[in-house]
């Protein structure tokens, strides 16, 4: 499905990165992974970058190495975020820094220089991977979602900027998925998440599939007309 | 590199942008074709496309590192883009410098 794809994936070390990262391998795909730490995949398409995203130089500097190994980029996967939870008067500032760096300066730089590359060939899909957070916005996530809400908006943008290329960008909310990032909350915080999905029109957290499914549909080449869509799972609009 | 150089690289980027625009097939591209003004045969997202181009070309075929984008460009009086010959003009500044 994905043969001769090349994708590249943010966060690729584990969490919904990996699941994602790992399918697109099943698929055939060649698959580009970023992360902070080293890489968790063996596979002969897989590509490991390790880079510490909240560094927007490190960005650049890997494109140059990217334009010259890979010549293209198909789809772009923005998964990659990092999350402190803190009410806003006592959110440390570094956290705040490294949060709107890897959360949406990191997307915009990533998605920007990986277009440059789609442009050659006219074909690309950009996927931000979002969060509920940017629809409900929670007390003690004050940047984290005004950052997923950013992500939005970029990719609302770009989808206007890039539609002559062939480019589309959308973007993927997703609830809450059984992963590290969702353990890092507080037990307090994890409380008031398990309501928050107990009140969703579908009461239950993501699943794999659910994600892959929405993964599938945006970077299909069949999803050519559709661009400057979030799509939020579980029944938040 | 010379400015003889520099001007080929920039109409030949033109030219490749144009194929991809049907509309614009045919027309002739010269050191007075009009960018980013009125009676520009291009909008400023081809602009966008062709800002990348060059220096796409300049990096990866000549391994000069220009930025055609930044404060020095959209400072100036006469903005580099107004017609293919400013801009050939303000790229010479920029590699001459190097």
């Amino acid at each position: 499905m994905y043969l001769k794809k090349t994708i590249l994936i943010t966060g690729s070390s584990r969490g919904i990165g990996f699941e994602v990262a790992y399918y697109f391998l099943k698929n055939n795909a060649i698959v580009i992974g970023l992360s902070k730490g080293d890489s968790t995949i063996d596979n002969a398409n897989y590509y490991h970058y390790s880079i510490d995203l909240s560094k927007p130089e490190k960005i650049i500097d890997l494109f140059k190495e990217i334009t010259k190994h890979f010549k293209k980029i198909d789809i772009v996967i923005n998964n990659a975020a990092v999350l402190t939870s803190q009410y806003s008067m006592i959110l440390p500032l570094k956290n705040a820094i490294d949060m709107v760096n890897v959360n949406l300066l990191a997307v915009f730089l990533i998605s920007r220089e990986s277009a440059k590359l789609m442009r050659k060939n006219s074909y690309g899909r950009i996927i931000n991977i979002s969060s509920m957070a940017a629809s409900l916005e929670p007390a003690g996530d004050s940047l984290y979602a005004a950052c997923k809400a950013g992500i939005n908006s970029l990719a609302n943008v770009m989808a206007k900027e890039f539609s002559t290329l062939n480019i589309t960008c959308n973007t993927l909310a997703i609830t809450a998925f059984e992963s590290d990032m969702l353990k890092q909350h507080s037990s307090t915080a994890q409380v008031k998440i398990k309501e928050i999905i107990k009140n969703l029109p579908i009461p239950r957290i993501a699943e794999k599939d659910d994600i892959l499914n929405v993964i599938d549909f945006f970077s299909s080449e069949r999803s050519s007309y559709i661009t400057a869509q979030i799509i939020y799972l579980g029944g938040i609009n | 590199m010379n400015i003889v150089k520099v001007k080929e690289i920039v109409i030949n980027a033109l030219n490749n942008l144009l194929t991809e625009m049907p509309t614009e097939q045919g027309c002739e591209i010269n050191e007075s074709t009009l960018l980013l003004a009125e009676g520009s045969i291009i909008d400023s997202l081809t602009l966008v496309s062709l800002i990348v181009d060059i220096e796409t070309t300049f990096n990866t075929d000549y391994n000069i590192e220009i930025s055609l984008s930044d404060d020095r460009a959209m400072m100036r009086d006469i903005s580099p883009f107004l017609s293919v010959s400013t801009l050939v003009d303000y790229i010479y500044e920029l590699i001459s410098e190097k």
